[in-house]
């Protein structure tokens, strides 16, 4: 009987659990496993081996997608630590930044309802949009790197994972606004979401 | 998926859209939010101070079709309500109202929410219970 997988990405790509990753050292890590995994290499074994290497890729592409973007790798992170993204209520979301998304999508929104003398302000609320998360890029590099510097485990760390979340929540917002805009700008976008998907 | 006609119904025409005055002492405003799928969600009351009964209430909604219909639903309900009445609310109430699917539960969470937020928020604008008591009609 074949040994178990790692179910841990980072352990699975024997890299480090930061939230700094050398993506060239991901990237060939990745190509390692895969030629290692590849399941052409188990034709002539056993049917445990060749449902275990079919698995192994399986992980293997999945932790390849999230650990190489780093949005994706800290939400996968938080998870793995106790904070997960998507099980937040109302309460976690501070409430200065429910006013500032409040108020930017009633801003957005005029302008929407506005007449093609708006779109040159629309473009300057998605320069805005863009710059914000920008930012908010910045941000977590800065919080990342504290995070690694920290303990694993550590009261700082923890506090740092929290930080994370937060600047994570409010680029999800950010990302939407941005979203909301192009379609705004260009219907074909907005078009090409459905109704349902709106739903 | 298929969506019941009564989402539908409210998300293309919301009940009571719009805002109260967020400074009067008989108004209460609730502003939750859900990061994961990027909704915020403002409900307020307006609360007749001698009965305690809602008498009107306003909503606004950036987020999908469930959550605006929620909202306007939570909205619906809460009129000729009193605060405490309105307390008793429950998400699962407006699940099956609306017929939401099991992915969409969490917008009814969030009307929810925004109806405790907003009564909370009336309930500390208001004079202590006790200096109350003392008050004869």
């Amino acid at each position: 009987m074949s040994s178990t997988l790692p179910r841990n990405y980072y352990d699975f790509f024997g890299i480090e659990r930061k939230l700094t990753v050398d993506t060239d050292v991901l990237q060939r890590r990745f190509y390692e496993l895969n030629r290692h995994w590849h399941p052409d290499r188990f034709t002539r074994k056993s049917p445990d081996e060749q449902a275990q290497a079919l698995e192994a890729t399986a992980i293997l592409n999945d932790g390849y997608r999230t650990l190489r973007d780093p949005v994706k790798r800290a939400e996968y992170l938080l998870t793995e630590e106790g904070f997960p993204i998507g099980e937040q209520r109302s309460k976690d979301v501070p409430p200065e930044l429910l006013e500032e998304v409040f108020e930017l999508n009633m801003m957005l929104e005029e302008l929407k309802a506005g007449d093609e003398s708006t779109c040159s302000q629309l473009e300057g609320a998605r320069q805005n949009f863009l710059d914000m998360r920008a930012s908010i890029e910045r941000e977590l590099e800065v919080l990342f790197a504290k995070y690694d510097a920290a303990e694993a485990h550590s009261k700082a760390a923890k506090q740092a994972l929290q930080e994370i979340r937060g600047v994570l929540n409010r680029r999800r917002y950010i990302e939407n606004l941005v979203r909301d805009v192009d379609g705004a700008l260009d219907p074909s976008i907005a078009v090409a979401e459905t109704a349902e998907d709106r739903l | 998926m298929a969506y019941s006609d009564k989402v539908l119904d409210h998300y293309n025409h919301p009940r009571n859209v719009g805002s109260l005055d967020k400074s009067s002492p008989n108004v209460g405003t609730g502003m939750v939010g859900a990061p994961e799928c990027g909704d915020v969600m403002k409900l307020q009351v307006k609360v007749n101070p001698d009965t305690g009964v809602i008498e009107d209430a306003k909503f606004k909604t950036f987020g999908c079709g469930s959550a605006i219909a929620s909202s306007s639903l939570a909205t619906e309900w809460l009129k000729g309500k009193t605060v405490d009445q309105a307390l008793e609310i429950k998400n699962t109430d407006i699940v099956n109202e609306l017929s939401l699917p099991p992915v969409k539960i969490h917008c009814s969470v969030l009307a929810e929410d925004a109806i405790k937020a907003a009564i909370g928020d009336y309930k500390r604008k208001q004079p202590a219970p006790e200096r109350e008591a003392f008050s004869v009609s």
